[in-house]
């Protein structure tokens, strides 16, 4: 079964193949709509049980360590500094909810906590990873007009969606009937920005918790962090830190798909993967 | 209510599936590493509260350096150096920070007074070959001024009339006219 590549009211980059849904896991979103497609659904009977062990293997054993793909090698606090991630917006900008996360504020500047902004994309880029190691779908989203083409490029290179267009109202909520039946949701959505043009909080956040979709989000001093689920306190405005977002999130995820065909060969899955190796 | 208000979607997920309206083999692919790797925070959606009228603690507190003391005198008496910043540079070293650490250099060696630290760096760093030039200084007065700047209408008339009074009394007896302004 094709997965349909969603092109309607954007432009949603990604490569158009064959996703061959792994076993238990071949989701649909828990919304009611999805019941009614099963007809038209992937063939959701059990393979042989031997293989059944092993993609559970396969599955499992990340999910025992806590750094299963080595992030922590990939961005250091310095490397965070240099790219000014910590430098936020002036005081009155603040949202009152991301006091948390800021460090201080020097001549009306708030200049955010590098150090949990570390734990926090550890913790976002771990979850990215796993998601992008079982074959999920994940959608880059990004508002800002200037890195637009950036996030397209970076989800193409790394074999992810991107919609950094303007935001149709029933994209998720009212999928089926903007981009026809049987469509999958992204598994996860990360969010570059998560304003939109007019600095509101971007409807994507809202209808992800709506559909039951983790994301993942950069959030500046003048963002809502509240119904993310990864948030990332860090500085979405200068290029040098965007770039380092999209180097990072681009190498997780094709550092994740070249782990799950490596286990899957060690594990002797290969007959059952024939699409991967191709990939 | 708000979508996400008393629950996150992990639990929401979690009953469906323990309710079986959601099947073991339609589990999201996140379900499992969600619950492996929980986010730190719950992603609960927070109301927006009402504005706080009346004090309340600072929560971001202000950034402020000893140094800033020193920088601050600085950039009052000298403006900004005479040495533009360069941003692309991360080890950058600005004419200002020149001159705290200069001053903190000095006053590590601890044999001077504060009045006189603040002079002795600007000495220190005019023997290292940096310029200071003050900013604003006191306004000079030029005595060159023009001397016809200084003559007064009024007084050059009545000079004339000292010098000729005869000449304006021939003019029929009359006391000469006022000048009116035309």
């Amino acid at each position: 079964m094709a997965t349909r590549v969603l092109t309607k009211g954007g432009v949603l980059v990604g490569l158009c193949r064959l996703r061959q849904p792994r076993l238990v896991t071949a989701g649909y979103s828990l919304s009611g709509q999805f019941y009614a497609t099963a007809a038209a659904a992937v063939n959701t009977a059990p393979l042989i049980t031997e293989k059944t062990d092993v993609t559970d293997k396969i599955l499992n054993i990340p999910l025992q360590t806590p750094d299963f793909f080595r992030l922590s090698e990939l961005f250091s606090l310095q490397d965070l500094f240099d790219a000014r991630v910590h430098l936020g917006h002036k005081k009155g900008c603040r949202h009152r909810l991301m006091e948390p996360y800021l460090f201080g504020c020097r001549l009306d500047q708030d200049i955010i906590d590098l150090d949990q902004t570390v734990e926090h994309l550890q913790s976002a880029l771990n979850f990215t990873a796993h998601i992008a190691y079982r074959g999920g779908i994940i959608l880059f989203i990004s508002r800002r007009r200037q890195f637009g083409h950036l996030v397209e490029s970076m989800a193409r290179d790394c074999g992810e969606y991107a919609h950094a267009r303007y935001w149709q109202g029933g994209l998720l909520t009212n999928a089926p009937i903007q981009y026809g039946p049987g469509v999958r949701l992204p598994d996860l959505i990360v969010f570059l920005s998560t304003l939109n043009n007019v600095f509101q909080q971007h409807v994507g956040i809202r209808d992800a918790a709506k559909m039951n979709i983790p994301t993942v989000g950069v959030v500046d001093s003048n963002c809502n962090p509240s119904l993310v689920t990864y948030p990332v306190p860090g500085n979405d405005d200068t290029p040098a830190a965007m770039e380092l977002y999209c180097r990072l999130f681009k190498t997780v995820v094709n550092r994740a798909k070249d782990k799950r065909r490596q286990m899957e060969l060690l594990h002797g899955q290969s007959a059952t993967a024939p699409t991967a190796s191709s990939l | 209510s708000v979508i996400g208000t008393l629950e996150s979607f992990l639990f929401r997920v979690r009953d469906l599936m323990r309710s079986g309206v959601v099947k073991q083999s339609e589990k999201p692919i996140w379900y499992d590493v969600y619950k492996a790797f929980p986010p730190k925070k719950d992603p609960l959606y927070i109301k927006p509260v009402a504005k706080i009228y009346g004090k309340k603690a600072e929560a971001v507190p202000d950034i402020f350096y000893r140094e800033d003391e020193i920088r601050a005198k600085f950039y009052e008496v000298y403006g900004t150096g005479p040495r533009a910043f360069d941003l692309s540079k991360s080890d950058f070293v600005s004419t200002c920070q020149r001159f705290v650490e200069k001053y903190m250099e000095l006053e590590s060696q601890g044999e001077l007074e504060k009045e006189f630290l603040f002079e002795q760096t600007g000495k220190a760093l005019l023997a290292e070959g940096l310029v200071l030039r003050r900013r604003g200084g006191p306004v000079v007065v030029s005595d060159t001024r023009h001397p016809v700047l200084g003559m007064k209408l009024t007084d050059m008339l009545a000079e004339l009339q000292t010098d000729a009074p005869g000449e304006t009394q021939t003019l029929g007896g009359q006391t000469p006219a006022p000048v009116i302004p035309q």
